[in-house]
């Protein structure tokens, strides 16, 4: 640790002041404008926000969809990171490079090879037809089904790596001794593998939560006009309508959430420590 | 102070409002083997630092050869530190390691490499100049670190806890090997360390510090024979310290009457120096040891614990046992503080 | 049936859910006629090599290297100084600083294109490229300093006092002796920061105009116009890259590490 605090101010304060005057500073700038109606400090855009089926709308289903992802990727997160945990050193990293490698690739190209997968031209239609299930291509594009897919698709990565790293630090015979204790399945799960990686599965549902409802390709390409998302819908009301007092409103929804569970996460961090 | 090399006047060092040295005056002669002995925390690594120049003092001044130091930055001043991690460049082989700061100096090739392999050589790692610092094991390591600062022939050599990191016989190869390259080079060493035995076997003098303020100053037989304040007694094995009034040896529970009068405010004596099976005390047994040439006795009494040795041929007394015992005058050490 | 088949069928389905997808776009790619299906129509590389005619796709390809890579030096610039600061100096409000340079990760990116774009681009007549640049900037520092962050942490402190009393200046002792230690970690942050703005889509959706477009946003309006196989072809090229990217990152870095 060096003494001259001076001087290593001056190393850190570039980065602090390029952030805070070229970013911060017109984001808050946005976020307030959200409260300016016609020059006047204001709720009204809050309220005639709130007012309006459609955003109401876009809002709950937003919630519904990251609250839905995240919970599946939870479920699915937990049966195959205890899985990749089992398995011996050479294939646990062979297998944890596959998981995250997705995350390294275009989040455009991830989304647009549902566009083959689910269109009406798509695999699942035609397996569908082929079964004779039914005549005519089922609509799955475009829907909440697609955007949910899809954005499990993207965010199911970070859940795993996050409960894999938890698990790791789970004690080595913790298991087989509740089991030899008598426990069954699912109370080891309930009793002694959940409270012992609360924390990679909140640090993972707070990641998959705030990356689903502040996701923009996804409901972009799958879920269209038809299903929009907080983000899709900031879009298109600025794109649009040139509306910068509901894209504000958005804005700030976005940001307290972000921040909120960030906050939460550091919050629970604390706690254990 | 004209034969002073190293001169801390009036030096007071703080990390931020947190003030780990007050006030310390210290002086060094040229040549000298100096201990900054202390448990942790009583500011000796932070004075070696300022020795150093890693730290700027908040007032008084440092002189090294008649020159005032307290405002020079550390890479101008020509002292040498080995620190207690070694602190080698992982980057760098062995050679590279030692050649370092002769390559700042921009000293020409050829010169650099005499220098270099004349000075692994002392140390014993001119095979290894091409290992990095993880090919090596922590002995050589140290010794690397060592031949790193020599070379640059450092007016003052400062060394913390050499030897902490070692186990017990490269401990002693070290101890020998640093007394041979002060005999050799005569060069001014300053050691940090809170193991007394190091500094005793070490040292030429030992400054004891405790709590920022030095409490002795002194050759090694005057700090182990002749401990001048309860807490230099204290950390030089003397197990047995009253407060003493007059002719009475005050207790935890209960004052006594001594045999004689002392007019110092505590009186020390080693477990060894204690009378066993005479005497005016008495207490009960609670502990015993067998430690090869003597026993070893905890006993319990109405001033307090009394830590007791007797010769290994000498009758034992068993836990539980009454005993009695005295506070001889010849084998009391007077103290001030 | 034994827990360990079990436990391949689990990974088995996931890593289909995760990977399948990218296996798909790149036959889909393949693909000889000239609308998206899948099996594909026939197997031919027109679509593969049209990619690189497509004007558009040239260019904005080369914006978004240039931002991936420019932008990614810039964060480095100001990043390195910064992780170094906070990993070597009691600085007063340290914790505000930390705050401060992450939050980009933070703010959805959306948010932060129409921000720039209403205060920086309209009124202060910065060019949209400039915006860009400075916005993939802020958003890849934070990874900067995380990276640089960690593996100074790893490097202990004693080594630049070393070099000091060596004869070295601080700033000789970070370049001799910091540096050249946390060599993979910089280039780890270079990668991590490259791909990250490489893959940006939120931030630069407003930040677009006539001719300035990033490669993911142009491939999000050709999707729109076309419904030609060379998105799916293009995606399974970028995908490659990443791919290699990542690998030879791993290989030589550890790269999994820093992520």
């Amino acid at each position: 640790m060096f003494q001259n605090n001076r001087e290593g101010l001056a190393l850190a304060l570039p980065a602090a002041v390029f952030t805070a005057i070229l970013f911060l500073l017109p984001i808050g700038m946005l976020l307030s404008e959200a409260f300016q109606v016609d020059g006047h400090w204001s709720l009204r855009g809050y309220l005639d926000f709130a007012s309006k089926p459609l955003n109401q709308t876009v809002f709950w289903r937003s919630l519904k969809l990251a609250g839905l992802v995240a919970m599946t990727s939870a479920v699915i997160g937990y049966a195959c990171a205890f899985c990749i945990i089992n398995l011996d050193g050479k294939n646990r990293g062979r297998i944890f490079g596959l998981i995250v490698l997705p995350l390294m690739i275009s989040p455009v190209a991830r989304t647009y090879a549902w566009i083959v997968i689910l269109g009406r031209t798509g695999i699942v239609n035609d397996a569908i037809i082929g079964l004779g299930l039914s005549d005519t291509p089922i609509r799955i594009l475009f829907t909440e089904t697609a955007v949910f897919i899809g954005l499990l698709q993207l965010f199911l990565p970070l859940m795993i790596i996050s409960l894999i790293s938890s698990m790791e630090n789970l004690p080595k015979d913790v298991i087989a001794a509740s089991r030899v204790l008598g426990a069954s399945w699912l109370q080891v799960f309930t009793k002694v593998i959940l409270p012992l990686t609360k924390d990679g599965l909140v640090l993972g549902g707070t990641l998959v939560f705030t990356g689903s409802l502040t996701a923009y390709i996804t409901p972009a390409i799958l879920g269209g006009s038809k299903v929009l998302m907080l983000e899709t819908l900031l879009y298109q009301r600025v794109n649009v309508a040139n509306d910068f007092v509901s894209a504000g409103v958005i804005a700030t929804i976005l940001i307290v959430m972000s921040f909120g569970a960030n906050i939460l996460l550091k919050r629970i961090a604390a706690i254990r420590s | 102070m004209s034969n002073a090399f190293v001169s801390l006047q009036k030096l007071s060092l703080a990390y931020g409002s947190n003030i780990v040295v007050p006030e310390l005056d210290l002086d060094i002669v040229e040549g000298e083997l100096i201990a900054l002995l202390g448990p942790s925390g009583c500011g000796k690594t932070t004075t070696m630092r300022a020795i150093a120049g890693l730290m700027a003092p908040q007032s008084g001044r440092i002189y090294i050869d008649g020159i005032d130091m307290t405002r020079m930055p550390a890479n101008k001043r020509g002292i040498g530190l080995v620190f207690q991690s070694y602190a080698l460049f992982p980057h760098l082989t062995t050679f590279e390691n030692a050649a370092f700061g002769l390559r700042l100096k921009k000293l020409p090739q050829a010169e650099i490499t005499q220098i270099v392999e004349r000075g692994l050589r002392a140390v014993g790692l001119d095979r290894l100049a091409d290992r990095k610092p993880a090919e090596m094991s922590g002995g050589q390591q140290q010794r690397l670190s060592l031949a790193r600062s020599l070379v640059m022939q450092p007016k003052v050599l400062l060394l913390d806890e050499p030897l902490s990191n070692l186990d017990a016989r490269l401990r002693l190869e070290m101890r020998a090997e640093l007394q041979r390259v002060q005999k050799e080079t005569g060069i001014t060493m300053v050691f940090v360390t809170h193991d007394q035995s190091e500094a005793l076997a070490l040292a030429d003098r030992i400054v004891l510090m405790n709590n920022g303020i030095i409490e002795q100053i002194g050759t090694p037989d005057e700090l182990y024979g002749a401990p001048k304040t309860k807490f230099a007694a204290d950390f030089f094995g003397f197990e047995n310290i009253f407060e003493v009034e007059g002719n009475t040896i005050k207790g935890a529970a209960q004052s006594l009457p001594l045999g004689f009068e002392s007019t110092s405010k505590y009186l020390a004596w080693r477990p060894g120096a204690i009378d066993v099976g005479v005497g005016n005390f008495s207490g009960i047994v609670r502990g015993s040891a067998f430690a090869g040439e003597q026993r070893e006795y905890i006993i319990e009494s109405k001033i307090g614990q009394v830590h007791a040795a007797t010769p290994a041929a000498d009758p034992s007394y068993k836990i539980g046992e009454e005993i009695v015992f005295d506070f001889p005058q010849d084998h009391s050490l007077p103290l001030a503080r | 049936m034994s827990s360990k088949w079990t436990s391949r069928i689990i990974i088995g389905i996931t890593l289909t859910f995760l990977i399948g997808p990218f296996l798909i776009i790149i036959l889909a790619g393949l693909s000889a006629g000239d609308f998206m299906t899948f099996p594909p129509d026939g197997i031919s590389l027109k679509w593969y090599l049209k990619v690189f005619t497509v004007e558009s796709f040239r260019a904005s390809f080369a914006l978004s290297m240039f931002l991936a890579v420019f932008g990614t030096i810039a964060a480095l610039i100001l990043g390195i100084p910064a992780a170094y600061a906070i990993s070597r100096y009691d600085i007063p409000y340290a914790e505000t600083i930390k705050t401060i340079v992450a939050a980009p990760i933070i703010v959805p990116g959306i948010i932060v294109g129409l921000a720039l774009l209403r205060y920086l681009v309209v009124p202060l007549g910065f060019t949209v490229t400039l915006a860009l640049f400075l916005a993939h900037t802020a958003l890849v520092l934070p990874y900067a300093v995380r990276v640089v962050s960690s593996s100074l942490n790893n490097l202990r402190g004693d080594m630049e006092e070393a070099a000091v009393l060596l004869g070295c200046s601080r700033i000789g002792a970070f370049m001799r002796v910091v540096l050249p230690n946390i060599q993979s970690g910089v280039l780890a942050a270079f990668i991590l920061g490259f791909v990250t703005s490489f893959n940006q889509v939120p931030v630069s959706l407003f930040l677009s105009g006539p001719g300035v477009r990033t490669l993911p946003i142009d491939m999000l309006s050709y999707m729109e116009m076309t419904y030609d196989p060379s998105v799916a072809a293009l995606s399974a090229l970028l995908a490659f890259l990443s791919v290699i990217i990542v690998f030879v990152a791993e290989k030589f870095l550890g790269f999994s590490r820093y992520v």
